[in-house]
């Protein structure tokens, strides 16, 4: 959809399209002063076109589909953080914690704990909620996953623990001296609630409604430093003089599941023959439900990846990096990898195979405004926008301190602030140019599934419109199907425009169909495809939360790829007849359904290039599925061709249409063919002067009054009818002698 | 000559629908003599069926007898004596059928080496002057009669057709019937005419039906057309002809090479007539088979960029897909059939095709083990100082073979050189290619306006066909394989039928394996059947419906339904069946097979 944003040129176009009686009239100035021009002479019609040139600009810019051409640092990006942020700047503040479990940014004082919700929908305007801790130290603090208890690590040995509502206190010590606490976090499985990582190992605790804690299981590991997330329930170990031996864990519903020991991968070099990993240089992201392990590995200058199954822990290669300094992020099961020294991020899908990345290193960009997430934002954007900009004007990029949230969240420690990370689609995809590729890359995403789904469309319509060669178009078509029937098969795909396909049902051929969807109003329909991706009101933001999966269904696709280029490529419909048998092969291969009015389409455009051949294979061979809209189609068609139009009359009969088989036969003079057929039938409600008429117009007498005789026993009460009065007169009058 | 008969007269006769002109001639003699043909016509006996709606116009029969007789009068002084005298004349519908007593004359005999065949092609624009007749000759075949005998054939058939364009002026004589002989007479190009004389000998064989010999004459033709042009347009090249007969001579004697089976020519007899010549037989395809070969057609579609290039696929002998117009597609079908597919390939060393000559399975020899009627290497007679060297025999036996790449060569058309034919719809000359996987054969026809470097943009296309489109031709051809039901399998058990839409010229019929297990009466009832539906076709432009059902001598039922363009000819062999039992069999194999068309009570 967006081509606009594809191409500079229909950026250009759309900023002349709105300004267009500026245009004009500047225009105008110059060619009537065009003997005496001279400097600022159509000074004042230069400005208004100016201005509103730069205007448009700005609304364009402000919205996310106008990326490139941004604001802020005005460079290329394809990863973002967004104004508004979420502003955690509390007075005295202590330190700012993240709780992932319960995906909460916490931020103390000396006796009070704020806690922000992060959990998507990432709201930056929610209030903190207020707990009161009793004094002292805090090296980390974490909710229990019911919210109700508050944990505060006070020291290497000692954790404490608040109930919120009971108020009840309790504080667990390990043993001082030989061991000392590392961290410790909650956990939903069912042998324990609460897991504590010490340098001698890891304790299991059952943590019961009063607070009570009991020791459930202890494993013995020495452990330099730990590292766990909650979304992939897994806990790493590290221990040995490198840290580079990892025992893991799982603590999942399931249970816990103690994964096989294995050795990070580390390079030496002469300088350093023993490097150390650190806690920092090793990530856990999960994308696509698959857990992986990243680890730096600094002399080689390689992130490593490994992938976690069950009972393996797998090493999948290595991304190179050009930072010493590194940190990821999972957006959309994206893994970006920011690249600190160099203040760029990496995208990189890891569904695919090749450990290429998805597109080129560019900066993590700033921007103001983000129009199309919420709409109390659209309604102020154009007073806030302006303050906040002013507000946020120090931003640094990629500072020091800066901290990476797991999955997506950046927090500035100094500016006290908390932003998520989004991806720009588009300037993905306008960056990309494998479109098959990028294609699968955006039928991948579920954040911004609409936005992915509308920039499918306009990839795939651009491609036919371009006239790609049919075998890339083909590719892209099939990963478009494939992607439908799996997410259908998943079950991931919802029908979401229940009130639109009700709303337009192919029922009576393609006219009425237009104008009812534009009487709905609602946008996808009513809208040309022009304004299709506007972000333009509610209907369209509704869309965008139900819509779960970027899954373009066949019916969709019909409407606003093939329906949409038809009027254009009406010089070239055997190219897109080409296309329209891929797709349709491809739809038969994965067993789905289309709009019948693909098929009135193709009947249309075969018959148009007059390739009267083939149509009939088409229709003999059912590639083209018999409806009544196709035989009606054929029919109107076989106006050229007689061939063409007998098809129609054909697929009527063998849908048992009496009623429009027989007018079209008696349309066609057939009147006694299709009088014998009415008989059989015993269909009455072709009206009977249709064969009178036609008979008088013959000329025959004798049919004339055969045709009365069969009407009359066919129609009960038919002899009481003006029509037996008239034709039987007429009958009369011209010849005596024929007898009814 | 006899152009001028373009009479209001006439044509008023012919107004209800210009149909054919079938005359029999029971008995008929001519002098012989070299320059004039004196066709002694004694008495016409008119035997006609009225329609019943006809029958009241009477009036309008007698009004135009008078014309009518004016005319005949003209042309009796312009080509024929004929000492009947005209009161024993009387025509009083069109589409009567003329019967003609020559009584007094004896003709000479033609069969001078004892062969049963004459065909000939003459243009009536030619010779027009006394001496000069022999330009009239285009081809005859045998070549090796006299000039006198050739122009005693001519003659007589020149002199039938002005006499019968009287009354018929859009569509003359198509027939004559003597007594030893049959005239089949078809206009191939205006004035440009093709008359086949076959031997009516005792033998049962020689019983045929006319629009058989007629479809075989058409399809000469139009191979001729699509290999070297229209005759006229190769006699404005050339007026004097010497080209025209260069051409004409080795193309149908290599056509008839085709008929003969041992030292005799065998024409479609009445065993053939569950048979259409001049159709395309079809494969039927499942709807997932269909969209896949669709898919190859539009990859083939755009082999030769920007241009369109047209195809055709065909499966063993069957027809998969076609771009061409229903005329183009049955003349290069018929071409492939009988030299391009796997079937014809291998052909030189298994003589057996079921589709090609299956009615003579107990008489097929070995092709090429039959002696053929002008071999390769025979230097070619009438070559009016043409370079004959040229000419380009394209149904020559065994000069297709397939090579690495899976294109199919040849050296017809020179070394290296890529075959070209000629396309009536669009007018154009195309490249032909031909590509074989198994048996699977692909027929691409590629303009010549695409192809600017000759031999190097053709290897381009055929690189970009193995590039783009081998996937394709493999998927298809497995396709095609796995749902191949073999030879017998478009045979219906209990049935022999024949199925001919004259709309899209595609036919289908039982197994000839399985036709020639019905009993002669019943083939030949059938072979009446069909004649009696020719005339009646013949008689009316307009399709109309029909049934008509025979009994057969030996009790089968021979059943022919007509709908709209669709024609069903079936034979019943089951003695005990009722009439109402063979009208539910065919309702029944109607419903079943033909989505209903014919289900017409």
């Amino acid at each position: 959809m967006k081509e606009k944003n594809s191409t500079t040129a229909s950026t250009l176009g759309r900023i002349l399209a709105t300004c267009s009686k500026q245009a004009k009239d500047y225009g105008s100035c110059v060619a009537s002063k065009v003997h005496e021009v001279e400097k600022d002479l159509c000074l004042k019609e230069f400005l208004a076109l100016k201005n509103c040139m730069q205007h448009t600009v700005k609304i364009m810019s402000s919205r996310p589909s106008s990326s490139q051409t941004s604001v802020g640092s005005g460079a290329l990006s394809h990863a973002y953080i967004q104004h508004p942020s979420l502003h955690c700047n509390i007075p005295e503040s202590r330190g700012l914690f993240y709780d992932d479990a319960n995906r909460l940014l916490i931020c103390v004082t000396s006796s009070q704990v704020f806690s922000w919700e992060t959990a998507p929908p990432f709201n930056p305007d929610v209030s903190p909620s207020v707990d009161s801790v009793p004094e002292g130290p805090i090296l980390s603090v974490r909710f229990s996953l019911d919210e109700k208890v508050i944990a505060v690590q006070r020291s290497d040995c000692e954790i404490q623990f608040f109930h919120r509502e009971t108020k009840k206190k309790l504080t667990h010590k390990c043993r001082a001296g030989s061991e000392s606490i590392l961290g410790f976090f909650w956990s939903d499985s069912p042998l324990c609630d609460l897991a504590v990582v010490k340098t001698s190992g890891m304790d299991l605790f059952a943590c019961d409604s009063a607070m009570n804690l009991r020791l459930v299981e202890t494993k013995k590991v020495n452990v330099n430093w730990y590292i766990y997330t909650h979304e992939s329930r897994l806990v790493l170990l590290a221990s040995g003089l490198q840290c580079k031996t990892i025992t893991g864990f799982q603590l999942s519903t399931a249970g816990v599941v103690r994964l096989p020991k294995f050795e990070m991968t580390l390079a030496t070099t002469e300088s350093n023959s023993k490097p150390i990993i650190s806690a920092g240089d090793v990530h856990l992201v999960t994308v696509y439900g698959r857990i992986y392990c990243l680890q730096v590995d600094r002399e080689a200058m390689l992130l490593h990846t490994y992938r976690f199954y069950r009972d393996a822990v797998v090493q999948q290669g290595s991304l190179p990096i050009y930072s010493s300094k590194l940190s990821v992020s999972v957006v959309d099961n994206l893994l970006l990898v920011h690249q600190i020294d160099a203040k760029v991020v990496i995208i990189y899908d890891l569904f695919v195979d090749s450990r290429a990345p998805v597109s080129a290193p560019l900066p993590l960009l700033w921007r103001g405004y983000q129009g199309s997430d919420s709409s109390s934002q659209a309604a102020n954007k154009e007073n806030k926008s302006p303050e906040s900009s002013t507000s946020n004007e120090n931003i640094v990029m990629y500072e020091d301190a800066w901290a990476f949230l797991v999955p997506d969240l950046i927090l500035d420690q100094t500016n006290k602030v908390l932003w998520r990370v989004h991806l720009d689609l588009e300037a993905i995809s306008a960056s990309s140019s494998d479109r098959t590729s990028l294609l699968e890359f955006l039928q991948r995403r579920k954040l911004e599934a609409n936005k992915a789904k509308q920039l499918c469309l306009g990839i795939a319509r651009a491609l036919i419109l371009e006239r790609r060669p049919a075998t890339q178009v083909t590719q892209a078509i099939d990963v478009l199907v494939t992607a439908y029937s799996y997410s259908v098969k998943a079950g991931i795909y919802k029908e979401l425009k229940n009130e639109k396909t009700t709303a337009t049902p192919p029922t009576d051929g393609a006219s009425p169909d237009n104008e009812r969807g534009r009487a709905s109003g609602s946008s996808i329909d009513g809208e040309e495809e022009v304004e299709m991706d506007l972000p333009s009101g509610s209907s369209d933001e509704q869309q965008e939360s139900q819509l779960s999966s970027p899954a373009i269904s066949p019916d969709e696709l019909y409407k606003f790829v093939f329906a949409s280029v038809e009027e254009t490529m009406v010089e070239e419909s055997d190219y897109l007849v080409a296309i329209i048998t891929e797709f349709l092969r491809s739809i038969s291969a994965e067993k789905l359904k289309v709009d019948l009015n693909i098929y009135v389409m193709t009947v249309r455009l075969l018959a148009r290039s007059k390739r009267f051949a083939e149509l009939s294979l088409f229709i003999t061979n059912k590639i083209i599925e018999p409806s009544k809209e196709v035989a009606l189609q054929l029919l109107e068609s076989g106006g050229q061709n007689l061939r063409v139009r007998k098809l129609g009359l054909d697929m009527l009969r063998q849908l048992s249409l009496h009623h429009e088989y027989i007018s079209s036969l008696v349309q066609d003079g057939y009147y006694l063919e299709a009088l014998r057929y009415a008989q059989k039938r015993k269909v009455t409600s072709v009206r009977s002067s249709l064969f009178l008429e036609a008979a008088f117009a013959s000329n025959d007498m004798q049919h004339l009054a055969a045709i009365l005789r069969v009407l009359s026993e066919l129609i009960p009460g038919f002899k009481e009818t003006s029509e037996y009065y008239t034709f039987h007169g007429l009958l009369n009058e011209t010849s005596s002698s024929v007898a009814v | 000559m006899g152009n001028e008969t373009k009479s209001s007269g006439a044509s008023s006769l012919g107004g209800g629908g210009g149909g054919g002109f079938r005359a029999k001639m029971e008995h008929y003699v001519y002098s012989g003599e070299k320059k004039h043909v004196l066709a002694g016509i004694g008495i016409f006996t008119v035997i006609f069926g009225i329609p019943w709606y006809l029958m009241n116009r009477g009036s309008n029969n007698h009004r135009s007898h008078q014309d009518y007789m004016e005319k005949a009068d003209k042309a009796r002084k312009a080509r024929l004596s004929s000492s009947s005298s005209s009161d024993k004349f009387s025509i009083k519908a069109l589409d009567s059928v003329v019967r003609v007593h020559p009584q007094a004359m004896g003709m000479a005999s033609m069969n001078s080496n004892g062969e049963s065949l004459k065909l000939c092609v003459f243009d009536l624009r030619r010779g027009q002057n006394e001496g000069q007749e022999l330009d009239k000759i285009l081809f005859f075949y045998p070549p090796d009669v006299s000039f006198s005998t050739q122009l005693s054939v001519i003659g007589l058939s020149e002199g039938l057709i002005t006499f019968t364009r009287l009354f018929s002026p859009e569509a003359a004589c198509e027939v004559i019937e003597a007594e030893r002989h049959s005239h089949v007479f078809y206009e191939a190009e205006p004035d440009i005419w093709m008359v086949m004389v076959v031997e009516k000998n005792k033998e049962i064989e020689a019983i045929w039906r006319v629009d058989a010999l007629q479809k075989v004459l058409k399809e000469v033709h139009s191979l001729f057309v699509m290999f070297h042009g229209s005759i006229r347009s190769l006699l404005d090249k050339e007026p004097t002809g010497g080209l025209i007969r260069s051409h004409l001579y080795p193309f149908i004697t290599d056509y008839l090479n085709d008929l003969s089976v041992g030292k005799k020519l065998q024409l479609p007899s009445f065993r053939e007539t569950l048979k259409e010549r001049g159709t395309v037989q079809m494969l039927t395809l499942a709807r997932d088979a269909a969209l896949e070969v669709q898919s190859l057609v539009g990859v083939l579609d755009s082999c030769a960029g920007t241009l369109r290039c047209h195809s055709l696929i065909l499966f063993h002998d069957l027809l998969v897909s076609t771009t061409l117009s229903p005329d183009d597609t049955v003349d290069l079908f018929t071409y492939s059939v009988m030299r391009l597919t796997s079937n014809a390939l291998s052909s030189g060393t298994s003589s057996w095709s079921y589709l090609r000559k299956g009615t003579s399975l107990s008489q097929t020899s070995s092709r090429s083990s039959s002696p053929q009627l002008v071999g390769s290497s025979d230097p070619l007679p009438l070559g009016n100082g043409n370079d004959a060297g040229r000419v380009i025999r394209p149904l020559q036996h065994n000069k297709w073979s397939k090579g690495k790449d899976g294109f199919l060569v040849t050296d017809i058309w020179g070394k290296d050189a890529t075959p070209t034919i000629w396309l009536q719809q669009s007018q154009e000359r195309v490249h032909l290619l031909a590509y074989q996987h198994k048996c699977l054969t692909l027929v691409l026809l590629v303009p010549t306006v695409a192809i600017v470097n000759g031999e190097l943009d053709i290897s381009f296309v055929k690189h970009q066909v193995i590039e783009n489109a081998s996937a394709k031709i493999l998927k298809v051809e497995e396709k095609l394989s796995k749902g191949w039901g073999g030879e017998n399998a478009y045979h219906v058990s209990g049935y022999r039928y024949l199925l001919v839409d004259n709309d899209m010229e595609v036919s289908r019929a039982s197994p000839s394996g399985k036709v020639a297990t019905l009993a002669k009466e019943t083939l030949l009832a059938i072979n009446k059947l069909r004649e009696t539906v020719d005339t009646e076709k013949s008689r009316t432009k307009q399709e109309k419906e029909m049934e008509i059902c025979i009994r057969a001598k030996n009790n089968a039922w021979a059943i022919a339904r007509l709908t709209r363009g669709k024609e069903l000819y079936m034979a019943l062999e089951k003695a005990s069946d009722t009439l109402l039992d063979a009208t539910d069999s065919v309702q029944s194999f109607s419903n079943r097979y033909c989505n209903g068309t014919f289900s017409m009570d």
